[in-house]
């Protein structure tokens, strides 16, 4: 059972923030524990009170880890597919493969107000412009051929241009030429995450995510699941190619195997945990539910160097 | 009271500035794919006691000939903020500067971004606000082209006003022609209050965006003369605004070659020069020029009478000025801008290069320098551990930080 750590460093209560020397020593034990990824989440509804934003975080993470999956959330609004997915890439290979973008499929009126787009989307309008912003990410992220640097000082090549690729895209919200200007990166596609689904993406995301996280609140986890790797199925996937996490909130009455029943009657691949970035709460993680997680069979540290490899992914190689 | 000090800084650019850097024999190639090897230069810089590291930036390739690209190390390299997060957990004091331009970002977001970075860095970070003038960085953000300079500037301004405002707290709300903004920003400030705001446009928009908000301004320049003028147009502009001519550092930029003597000096630099391909170097001087076809005529033969740029109209006037008064064929003087874009450039022992920079600093032509090593690390490593010690020796540069923020290395007021 896969599991994942999602610290949310947009907590409310400004008492208690947490410094980078705080949060790295965290994810250090979660690494030394074997957990597969931790997931760092941005921008929340409300303000965040932390000094630090997902991706610059994980950048300074991947410093000090080495073993890790790390995961930044951020929006789709926020960001030019170009900007993204340069700074995907480049933390793939700052970390040496161990890194995921999670896409959030909902629209945050919060940051619509902040970046000048006062009136927002329609839910329709917001759910196709994620799903092209997405697909120009990907082609960005295999713009350019494994082996297409060459470094061949005598010959003067230091790449070959028969494998470095124009997108030449143009869609209904988006052009972008490209290629990307980040050498393809380890994980050859870092791992793309999503979250905060509503019933008319499934489709999108049996096609495209290498992992899903369920919303905490889903009713029905197992019904959910099952139906997105029954779509993955058909749209010519292998299901095993994706994980589907539970989410569940790391609450003090939970303990391991509480959680392991719910990771199985949800018919999930793991589960994926929200700690509350406060110093009692990480305290508690680590001392008291993690060994526990373990002792039920979860964060068993697998090989293998990259992300994609944790998880049993073989890298994304469709069309 | 201690002298008057320069500030160092160093300019990273993956392989090395010269065009050919990377084929050096012993520059690290793989540059562009290895954070340590950054890890390694921040860390050299910051042993030498320099200011900061400064990462430049454009969202997309730098050569549109596919062929000309393959033949040089620039396609390819890390998005700086991302670099510069990762060097920020590796380093203790050194600054950290990353361009980002105000024409493919939000300053919401990119107000995040960096203080994200000053926090990480203990209050080391800065931003170098560009413009973006490359239509194939416009081809990457929307089938619309690239936009006439002036609306590119009146967008920067709006951005440049938004951003500080969110970085020092001003009341929040802004509705305007480019942006608009309904929170203050939800990142608590650093120990230095805000990043540090760099600046090098040259234009007459730039200059005077850069006067109103800048802390640093880089340029280029090759005489003193130039310089000169430069730093006094600049600093003169200064009053307009309330600020006081040392409330702006300006740190031109300088690519040293450094050997025991200058024979030396001289034959490293000419090895690097025998590694430039033709096509390559005649393709960055054509983009100087803003023509398309210098290709045609003999590479050993003068420049052609050309027409006035529509591009860069002061580079252009640079280069021609350049060839006449030296008598420099196309070759020539392609080589020549090959090695260092056309900043100045100065191949000597550590004493002789300690002297042009002295001159020019006591000169009231530079408060500071942008250095930019021909291939790295041996060009950096070479300045750090000769010309350096002898800037330290005269008392020019100092022997330790005076405190932990770039605000403070610079000697820059803290935002209220
Ligand atoms: C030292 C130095 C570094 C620069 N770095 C960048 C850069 O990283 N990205 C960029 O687009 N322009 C860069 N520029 C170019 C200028 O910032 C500016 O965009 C250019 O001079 C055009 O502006 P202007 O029209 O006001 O002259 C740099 C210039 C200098 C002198």
């Amino acid at each position: 059972m896969h599991l994942a750590v999602s610290l949310d460093i947009a907590v409310t209560d400004s008492q208690d923030i947490l410094d980078f020397g705080q949060i790295s020593a965290f994810v250090r034990d979660l690494e030394a524990a074997g957990v597969d990824m931790v997931v760092i989440s941005d921008a929340a509804d409300a303000p965040s009170t932390s000094p630090f934003e997902a991706t610059t975080l994980l950048a300074a993470l991947a410093t000090v880890t080495e073993k890790i999956g790390l995961v930044a959330s951020a929006s789709t609004l926020a960001h030019q597919p170009y900007n993204l997915a340069r700074r995907f890439a480049s933390l793939d290979i700052i970390s040496h493969g161990r890194i995921g973008w999670n896409a959030t499929l909902r629209q945050n009126p919060r940051e619509a107000a902040n970046f000048s787009r006062p009136e927002g989307f329609s839910d329709d309008d917001f759910r196709r412009r994620a799903e092209e912003f997405i697909n120009i990410v990907r082609l960005l992220w295999v713009s350019w051929e494994h082996d297409a640097l060459l470094f061949d000082k005598v010959s003067g090549r230091f790449h070959d241009p028969d494998k470095m690729h124009l997108i030449d895209f143009t869609g209904e919200f988006f052009s972008v030429r490209g290629p990307l200007n980040v050498a393809r990166s380890p994980q050859g596609v870092p791992v793309l995450v999503m979250s905060g689904l509503s019933e008319t993406e499934l489709d999108f995301v049996s096609r495209r995510a290498d992992a899903v996280l369920l919303d905490k609140r889903e009713p029905d986890a197992k019904a959910t699941s099952d139906e997105i790797k029954r779509r993955a199925h058909e749209a010519g996937r292998n299901p095993a190619t994706m994980k589907v996490l539970a989410v569940a909130d790391a609450r003090p009455e939970f303990d391991g195997r509480k959680l392991k029943e719910l990771c199985l009657s949800s018919g999930c691949d793991g589960i994926a945990l929200n700690v509350e970035a406060r110093t009692a709460a990480l305290k508690d993680f680590i001392e008291r539910l993690l060994p526990d997680l373990e002792r039920q069979g979860f964060a068993k540290a697998r090989s293998g160097k990259t992300l994609r490899d944790r998880l049993g992914l073989s890298e994304d190689r469709r069309p | 009271m201690t002298a008057r000090q320069m500030k160092l800084g160093l300019f990273l650019w993956a392989t090395g500035h010269h065009i050919a850097a990377w084929r050096h024999p012993d520059a690290h190639v793989t540059a562009g794919i290895d954070i340590d090897h950054y890890i390694a230069l921040a860390r050299t810089a910051e042993a030498a006691k320099f200011d900061m590291v400064f990462c430049e930036d454009a969202a997309g390739l730098r050569e549109a000939n596919v062929n000309i690209a393959s033949q040089t190390s620039r396609s390819i390299g890390f998005e700086p903020i991302s670099l510069l997060s990762a060097l920020a957990a590796q380093t203790e004091r050194i600054g950290l500067v990353s361009t980002a331009s105000t024409s493919y970002n939000e300053p919401y977001g990119l107000a995040r971004m960096f203080a994200s970075l000053d926090n990480l860095s203990g209050g080391r970070a800065g931003w170098n606000l560009v413009t973006s003038a490359s239509p194939i960085e416009a081809a990457n953000f929307g089938a619309t082209g690239l936009r006439p300079h002036a609306d590119r500037y009146a967008r920067a301004r709006e951005f440049a006003t938004v951003i500080t405002g969110l970085w020092h707290r001003k009341p929040a709300g802004h509705d305007g022609e480019s942006f608009s903004v309904r929170d203050p920003l939800d990142i608590p400030p650093s120990p230095q209050g805000a990043p540090v705001m760099v600046q090098a446009g040259a234009s007459n928009d730039g200059k005077d965006l850069a006067a109103r908000t800048a802390d640093v301004v880089f340029s280029a320049a090759q005489t003193f003369e130039e310089a000169k003028a430069f730093y006094d147009d600049l600093k003169g502009r200064l009053a307009a605004y309330g600020r006081q001519p040392d409330d702006v550092k300006i740190m031109p930029g300088v690519a040293p070659i450094v050997a025991a003597t200058k024979g030396e000096a001289q034959a490293k630099y000419d090895a690097l020069q025998e590694l430039i391909p033709d096509d390559v170097g005649v393709a960055l001087l054509s983009s100087y020029l803003s023509i398309s076809d210098l290709w045609r005529y003999p590479i050993d033969g003068p420049l052609p009478e050309l027409p006035e740029s529509e591009g860069m109209k002061s580079r252009q006037a640079l280069v021609i000025e350049q060839a006449r008064r030296d008598g420099l064929s196309i070759r020539e003087l392609a080589r020549y801008f090959a090695g260092a874009r056309g900043h100045w450039r100065i191949v000597g022992t550590a004493g002789e290069i300690a002297d042009e920079l002295q001159a020019r600093f006591e000169g009231g032509a530079a408060d500071g320098f942008n250095v930019m090593p021909s291939w790295f690390p041996g060009e950096l490593d070479a300045f750090a551990t000769l010309v350096v010690p002898e800037l330290q020796r005269r008392g020019l540069f100092r022997k330790d930080y005076e405190g932990r923020t770039l605000r403070e290395h610079l000697g820059l007021k803290r935002p209220v």
